[in-house]
């Protein structure tokens, strides 16, 4: 259980700044997501935070300990990577007891932990297994393994989930958040998935071009976006949004509507648009309209109505849902 | 296959084995035949087969001092690969990992040590001022010195191929760099092991030159030099000398049955790239 | 700087240190040694004595000149028949897995027992190879005894030896074309022998490039088989600057015979370290 705080934290490569000054307090037993798109310097700020990357400028502190120079074996981290990053050549067991190895944890110490471990993830049976012989999801289990193991203050996770299906990847994420609240240790997890943000998080921060553009409950951003950025990066299809003319027509710089949040009738609205598109998702069905006044529009609507391609249709904006920057 | 494909095969077959195999045959009928019968080195099987006669007599010649020169080659064989495989794989991985302006420095130097003669007077310079010319020891580390360029070249491109998250994976876990080299890295690395360890084995095992020059000696002696001394000695006495070409010839012919794939990558490294 | 790197350079260490005791050092050193009048314990500064010997007397320069024609033909035959033997033992034919092996054995035997066994079989009256001529009627020459034959019938038996690995090396190479090419080109309407010169040659030049390398180091280095089968001889006239080098060391005349050296360095830098370096840049710059 611990606190993490960032202070002006910058990174640069080179000339080229990949994080422009970052200061955050992640609580203690908080999980805190890291979402962007690539390139966004959230995956620098997660590996500086486990040491593996060394910040140019800035102090962090882990559990109220400057760590801003500290091995990464000496923060109390632990660390799941997108590969997994399993030893090939060790069993499970010796890779989930590598790191207690290396710190000559006594033997028989090592075993029961290992299997305390193991009892947790229902990794028992695949002890002496290599990874090779080991599913997507196996895997992924031993990966986590091998940070509970260590006791970490602080779990640090780089997109666990991309190399997993679908189906595994909505599974896993329920796993990890029953995983959070059995542990109730802080965890940071990098994703550039916004579905997976918005489920797992208790608090997201969405980093753009190395700033943090809003920290926030998921509900908060997706209520509340403090900036265009988040406004289109959280929630999918994404929000509507005008610059230019429309939004100055609206009186501000950007404007932007939910497409959950447009109301589609035949009889009366505020905008008059053509249906271009119509996909059906089943439960929804989402519209692409062409509005002369605004330009393209998306909205969602029941999976029950039904429209055609061509057809003239009336759109209005929920008036309390709509944003304006 | 074709019939076309069966004829050139059988054609080719039998021009390889008039130019490739009958010379190994000739040693072999050669290295059977009485000192008399092999005076005319012609291809008549032997009158009388003394292939054993003729192996006890080339091991026992000039007091057993095959059986010394082989102890030495296996000696400075053994010695040489493990510094080798750990020295070439240690630069290799520093090599591959780490980005910085010495790293052409050091290539300059592994395709120089790949490259260019030694020069061997100077090296005799050396070796005499650490105490180390006519000494084994001496030619292992020699051996070390010419072998590095090679090894250092197949262990980086391996090293490509792991990722980098074992590494800091082990880093995480608490590993020093040496544990994270040694009980990671270096374990995966067999592979590419097992074909520096069967190359370098051969190219030193049949090394002549570097011998001649560093180890001079009876006591000293190698397989090679033994092999060529035997020569003068055995001028009345081809068979024994046929004998010994034969006892040459095997080790490199069992070590190519067994891992020809090795042999093959090892021998291609670098060929196909570009 | 606060935190070390994962990857010490002490790591580079022990290799760099054996590496430049045995051969830097060394090197190094020649260059001043060639300089010299030397015997290991004394040397005195004579300029390029050494140099003007090795141009002027006939014997030393005949080292030189041998050098070169044995390396360019024996890494130009090599390079010839290498991509002639990889083409057709990747052909598909009867055989084939047998008969790679066949052609890379010599490769790995002993240089030296190799080097012994030809001596014998070109042995000018009792030799096999005369033997065979002789009974189909042709009047076999001395293959080593003959002034002006002896250093191409080392060639050839080098040839004999390493065509092997730069048929490997073809073969690897070939095996990195795509049968696309081959295909597309027979779409267009190229016969055999246009696929193999508009198609092979070009795309197998990586492999060319390393062959043509290797076979040039290996050619220029050249000691022990010269040196297990005439020693120079007969008279000087198969003398390359290796066996020149080794010769003038056990005549104790070391500061000529480490001219000698240099200059085998020299040719190395000069006519294979440019074509190298064009070659592994690629891999440096990864």
């Amino acid at each position: 259980m611990a606190q993490v705080v960032l202070k002006n934290v910058k990174k640069s490569f080179g000339a080229v700044e990949v994080i422009k000054g970052v200061d955050l307090t992640i609580e203690s037993g908080e999980f805190c997501v890291f979402v962007g798109p690539s390139g966004c310097g959230k995956s620098t700020l997660l590996r500086m935070i486990s040491g593996l990357e060394e910040q140019t400028s800035g102090t962090i502190e882990i559990d109220g300990k400057d760590v801003s120079n500290a091995e990464p074996s000496k923060r109390g981290i632990a660390m799941v990577f997108q590969s997994y990053a399993l030893y090939p050549h060790l069993t499970v067991r010796d890779n989930i007891g590598f790191g207690l190895s290396l710190a000559r944890t006594p033997k028989p110490e090592i075993k029961r932990r290992v299997e305390e471990t193991a009892e947790i993830l229902q990794l028992g049976p695949l002890l002496d297994r290599k990874p090779k012989e080991l599913s997507g999801g196996q895997r992924q289990r031993v990966a986590i393994g091998r940070s509970i193991v260590r006791n970490p203050k602080v779990f640090l996770f780089d997109e666990p989930l991309s190399n997993l299906d679908a189906a595994l990847r909505s599974q896993m994420r329920i796993e990890l958040t029953d995983l959070h609240a059995n542990l109730g240790t802080t965890m940071i997890y990098v994703t550039h998935d916004q579905v997976e943000a918005m489920t797992m998080a208790d608090k997201i921060v969405v980093l753009n071009g190395g700033v943090i553009e809003q920290v926030g409950s998921p509900m908060d951003l997706y209520e509340r976006p403090a900036t265009p950025f988040v406004a289109g990066f959280i929630g999918s299809p994404k929000m509507n949004l005008y610059e230019g003319k429309v939004a100055e027509a609206m009186g501000c710089a950007t404007y932007g509507i939910r497409p959950e949040h447009v109301v589609i009738s035949d009889a009366e609205g505020q905008w008059t648009g053509r249906v271009r598109h119509v996909e059906r998702l089943g439960a929804d069905t989402i519209v692409h309209l062409e509005v002369p006044d605004l330009g393209p529009l998306v909205a969602r609507v029941e999976g029950s109505r039904t429209f055609e391609p061509g057809q003239q249709v009336k759109a209005t904006p929920m008036a309390e849902r709509e944003f304006r920057h | 296959m074709t019939r076309r494909q069966l004829i050139t095969g059988l054609i080719s077959l039998a021009c390889a084995f008039v130019i490739f195999v009958i010379p190994f045959i000739f040693v072999f009928i050669n290295a059977s035949k009485s000192a008399a019968e092999t005076a005319r080195l012609s291809f008549a099987l032997p009158q009388e087969w003394r292939f054993w006669q003729n192996l006890v007599e080339v091991v026992q010649a000039r007091d057993y001092q095959l059986l010394l020169a082989y102890f030495n080659s296996i000696v400075i064989t053994v010695g040489a690969i493990t510094l080798l495989v750990i020295f070439g794989a240690m630069v290799g991985y520093v090599l591959q990992r780490r980005k910085s302006g010495w790293n052409k420095v050091i290539y300059g130097f592994v395709l120089a040590g790949l490259m260019m003669p030694p020069a061997v007077v100077p090296t005799i310079w050396v070796l005499q001022g650490l105490g180390l010319f006519k000494t084994l020891h001496g030619m292992i580390l020699i051996q070390v010195a010419y072998g590095l360029g090679f090894c250092i070249l197949l262990f980086r491109a391996f090293v490509s191929t792991i990722p980098r998250d074992l590494d800091e994976a082990a880093i995480v876990d608490g590993a020093k760099p040496w544990q994270v080299f040694f009980r990671v890295i270096l374990p995966l690395m067999k592979p590419v092991t097992v074909t520096v360890i069967v190359v370098q084995s051969i190219t030193i095992f049949n090394d002549f030159t570097h011998p001649l020059y560093y180890l001079p000696g009876k006591e000293n002696v190698t397989v090679q030099l033994t092999l060529y001394n035997f020569q003068s000695q055995f001028v009345s006495q081809l068979n024994l000398l046929f004998m010994n070409i034969l006892l040459v010839t095997i080790p490199p012919l069992l070590v190519f049955i067994f891992f020809n794939r090795q042999i093959v990558a090892g021998m291609t490294a670098g060929g196909v790239k570009g | 700087m606060r935190k070390r790197s994962p990857y010490p350079y002490w790591f580079v260490l022990p290799a760099a240190v054996i590496f430049t005791v045995l051969f830097l050092v060394p090197t190094i050193a020649s260059f001043w040694f060639s300089l010299t009048n030397w015997d290991l314990f004394d040397a005195s500064f004579i300029g390029f004595e050494n140099y003007q010997q090795f141009f002027s007397e006939p014997f030393l320069l005949r080292g030189v000149v041998n050098t070169l024609f044995f390396a360019v033909l024996t890494s130009g035959a090599k390079t010839v028949l290498g991509l002639l033997l990889a083409v057709l033992l990747t052909s598909g034919m009867f055989a084939q897995g047998l008969q790679r092996s066949i052609v890379f054995f010599p490769v790995l035997v002993s240089t030296i027992g190799v080097g012994l066994l030809f001596t014998e079989l070109m042995h000018p009256t009792e030799g096999v190879i005369n033997l065979a001529l002789g009974a189909v009627g042709i009047p076999g020459p001395g293959w080593l005894t003959n002034p002006k034959l002896a250093l191409f019938s080392v060639a050839m038996v080098d040839i004999w030896r390493g065509v092997g690995l730069a048929t490997l090396i073809y073969i690897a190479g070939l095996a990195s074309i795509s049968p696309d090419y081959y295909e597309a080109a027979r779409i267009d309407g190229a016969t055999r022998l246009q696929q193999f010169w508009r198609v092979t040659v070009p795309l197998v030049r990586p492999a060319t490039t390393t062959v043509i390398i290797l076979s040039l180091i290996g050619g220029l280095r050249l000691f022990d088989l010269i040196w297990a089968m005439t020693r120079g001889g007969p008279g000087f006239a198969s003398d390359v600057l290796a066996s020149v080098v080794y010769k003038q060391y056990q005549a104790g005349f070391y500061g000529l015979s480490t001219a000698g050296n240099v200059i085998l360095f020299l040719l190395i830098a000069v006519l294979v370290v440019p074509l190298a370096f064009r070659f592994y840049r690629k891999e440096v710059d990864q």
